[in-house]
């Protein structure tokens, strides 16, 4: 069982809402918001311990968002979701602190057992 | 400048000539290389020649006004030194038939003793005699008697009384040796008129005279009448008393009427009342020139064989001859050399330019078509996100939901949805490999070592169509420092696209060589049908395909393509319809940075 609120940071309010509606089903405490600004003034209300964050969105890059993150709270996990063939930016992201990184169009199982790892990590820290 | 219709323009082969057979522009080269040879040859033989000519002529000019100049001062010498001899004779005669001698002289042993006296200085006097003014001989003293002879209807007679000195032609007459006769006229001391004192001179004494002052510059020199007559003994030119075989007359006559006696004639009179004629002689080339003696009946005729100059003449010929053949086979020789070398280092330079056009523009090509297909899957990859994820929370929520009609085709359904997201997935990331720039991972390689797993990955393929698969891999092949991801996807997309050419049964041969000592060469050549040239030329091309529709993205060889080129090599097919397909491909032993 998955402890720790997970949020879905994605421009793409369609994609956003289902992947949001899938995780509940899960039985996970899932949100969603649909820009990079909007994610991080929601961190303090929302309080999460996993997010998940669009590497491309219109406002603000994946990246700059991912570097607000972990400046206010290092001990939340960030999953990256890239495009087809932007394995590069994911390892970039890796290294800027993000867990891990899954791809587009996503298989729920790859990004399930991502969660489930990223959650481990925070029990066990 | 404006360089278009430029008449350089015209020489230079146009690039834009007929390329694909190459026969045209070919044409252009050779065109322009005879052009250029034409044009340097015209400006360097040009002026040779002219500069030949013009010192032959300058040369040649200068030497006959040299060859003239000592003509006339030879002839002048002679001129001048007969003239003063003849006058002596002259002086002497008057100098004895003084006026009032007459009667004197008219005593035989007064008129002998002068004589004897006379013939002591000038030993050519053969006779004397006195005539009255009836012209009647009155005394007379010499080797032969001739009484009271009358004179007085003779011409010379007439002559020396209205000139009061006369001077003969040299003539045989009665005595049978030429002489020349001087006599003067005197004033009679009793009586109206005058008489006359005439002595004969031996022709010899001019003879003697002329051979003394002959120099060794003229070849002959001799005297002539007015009427041409030849005067004393020339030395080849002619025998005395007849007429001056050299045409003399005739030459006098052209000055006169300023005509040219014959073409190759120069006849020319001086200020000094010299004819000079260059004339072509019985074969011998030579000079005369002829001027009259003063107070005397005679002309003094020089001749003069052959320039002086002949020898130095003909050695500046042979030079100046040397010097422009050994100029003219020179330039030739350079010129053609230089025009040669001109000429290749322009094909050169236009063929490695066309080349690298080529090149370029198949590079710009394939670099939009790659943003564009990067742009397109991008595009497609949200929406695809999109279909991926509702149907994903479809089949959750039948998942956690109990059975009801229809759930297994709905199930079924949404299967075979989530199977298309999938090609669909295939698709784009293979549009996004063709457009990424993905980093070089290299390490040292073993490309027969590579050829054999890219085999062993195909070989069930192969097997159930019946393509036998070889190797002639060189032992020796060096390794190479290369990525081994980007080579298995090169030799897999040409194996792969040779077993769908050929179908069934057929043969691919993989073959690897050392061609230089910084490169190695694959070779995978099947024996399937070929390609027509149309096809071969377009096969790089991204989206380029001759398979059925949704059989081939016509992506395959343009990536194997762009990954050659990441690699520092080079590919290059050569195909023959009904025979098979060659792919060569190049790679760099080191890679450069």
């Amino acid at each position: 069982m998955i402890k720790s609120k997970v949020l879905i940071i994605d421009d793409e309010i369609e994609f956003a809402s289902t992947l949001c509606q899938r995780l509940k089903l899960r039985g996970m405490a899932a949100v969603d918001v649909h820009s990079g600004t909007e994610g991080i003034a929601s961190l303090p209300k929302m309080n999460p311990g996993i997010i998940i964050l669009d590497l491309k969105m219109p406002d603000m890059n994946g990246i700059d968002v991912l570097e607000k993150i972990k400046e206010y709270d290092p001990s939340i996990e960030v999953i990256m979701l890239t495009g087809h063939g932007s394995s590069g930016s994911g390892m970039e992201a890796k290294e800027k602190g993000a867990f891990d990184y899954a791809m587009k169009p996503l298989d729920i199982t790859e990004l399930l057992s991502a969660i489930e790892a990223a959650d481990n990590k925070r029990s066990k820290a | 400048m404006k360089r278009h219709g430029h008449w350089l323009e015209k020489l230079l082969p146009s690039p834009s000539e007929d390329q694909t057979t190459g026969t045209g522009i070919t044409r252009g080269y050779k065109y322009f290389s005879r052009g250029l040879s034409v044009i340097l040859l015209v400006m360097v033989l040009v002026p040779l020649t002219l500069i030949s000519f013009l010192s032959h002529y300058q040369y040649e000019s200068l030497l006959q006004e040299e060859e003239m100049a000592q003509l006339v001062l030879n002839l002048e010498g002679g001129q001048s030194t007969i003239e003063a001899f003849i006058s002596e004779l002259q002086s002497v005669v008057k100098f004895v038939a003084r006026d009032d001698r007459y009667e004197e002289l008219l005593d035989p042993r007064e008129l002998e003793a002068f004589f004897v006296r006379l013939q002591n200085e000038y030993p050519g006097f053969a006779d004397i005699e006195i005539i009255d003014s009836e012209g009647t001989q009155q005394a007379y003293f010499g080797p032969y008697t001739l009484p009271e002879h009358n004179y007085s209807d003779q011409t010379w007679y007439k002559e020396v009384l209205v000139h009061g000195v006369h001077i003969s032609n040299v003539f045989s007459g009665f005595r049978r040796v030429p002489h020349f006769v001087i006599a003067v006229s005197r004033e009679h001391p009793h009586k109206k008129g005058h008489w006359v004192l005439r002595v004969t001179i031996d022709g010899k004494t001019l003879q003697n005279f002329i051979d003394t002052i002959n120099t060794s510059y003229a070849d002959d020199m001799f005297l002539v009448d007015a009427e041409c007559i030849v005067q004393t003994q020339p030395q080849k030119y002619g025998k005395i008393g007849e007429k001056c075989i050299l045409k003399i007359e005739e030459d006098i006559a052209a000055n006169k009427s300023s005509k040219i006696a014959k073409k190759q004639d120069v006849v020319g009179e001086n200020s000094m009342g010299m004819l000079i004629v260059k004339k072509t002689f019985y074969g011998q080339e030579i000079t005369h020139a002829v001027v009259d003696l003063l107070d005397t009946p005679w002309k003094l005729v020089l001749v003069k064989e052959q320039y002086l100059y002949a020898e130095t003449w003909l050695l500046f010929k042979i030079k100046l001859i040397t010097m422009f053949l050994t100029c003219v086979i020179v330039s030739v020789f350079v010129i053609l050399e230089i025009s040669t070398a001109i000429t290749n280092h322009l094909r050169e330079s236009d063929n490695k330019r066309q080349r690298l056009y080529s090149e370029a523009e198949h590079t710009n090509k394939l670099a939009s078509i790659g943003r564009l297909a990067a742009g397109v899957a991008h595009e497609i990859n949200n929406p695809l996100s999109i279909i991926n994820q509702k149907t994903g929370l479809v089949q959750d929520l039948m998942e956690f939901t109990d059975d009801f009609e229809h759930k297994d085709v709905m199930a079924e359904a949404h299967e075979s949805i989530q199977n298309s997201v999938n090609r669909c997935k295939t698709i784009t990331h293979r549009l996004l490999g063709f457009a990424r720039q993905t980093d070089v991972q290299v390490e040292e390689i073993d490309i027969n070592v590579v050829l054999r797993e890219v085999v062993d990955f195909l070989a069930k393929e192969a097997m159930y169509n019946q393509i036998k698969i070889g190797f002639d891999l060189g032992e020796d092949v060096s390794k190479i420092v290369s990525d081994r991801g980007p080579l298995q996807q090169v030799f897999l997309n040409i194996t792969n696209n040779a077993i769908d050419a050929i179908g069934d049964h057929g043969m691919i041969t993989l073959s690897s060589t050392q061609i230089a000592p910084d490169t190695i060469q694959v070779k995978i050549i099947d024996d399937g049908p070929g390609m027509p040239e149309e096809v071969r030329k377009r096969i790089f091309e991204p989206f380029f395909t001759t398979k059925e529709t949704g059989k081939g993205t016509g992506l395959g060889l343009s990536i194997t393509y762009g990954l050659v080129k990441k690699l520092g090599g080079d590919i290059k097919v050569t195909t023959e319809v009904g025979k098979g397909t060659t792919f060569e491909i190049t790679l760099p032993v080191q890679q450069s940075k």
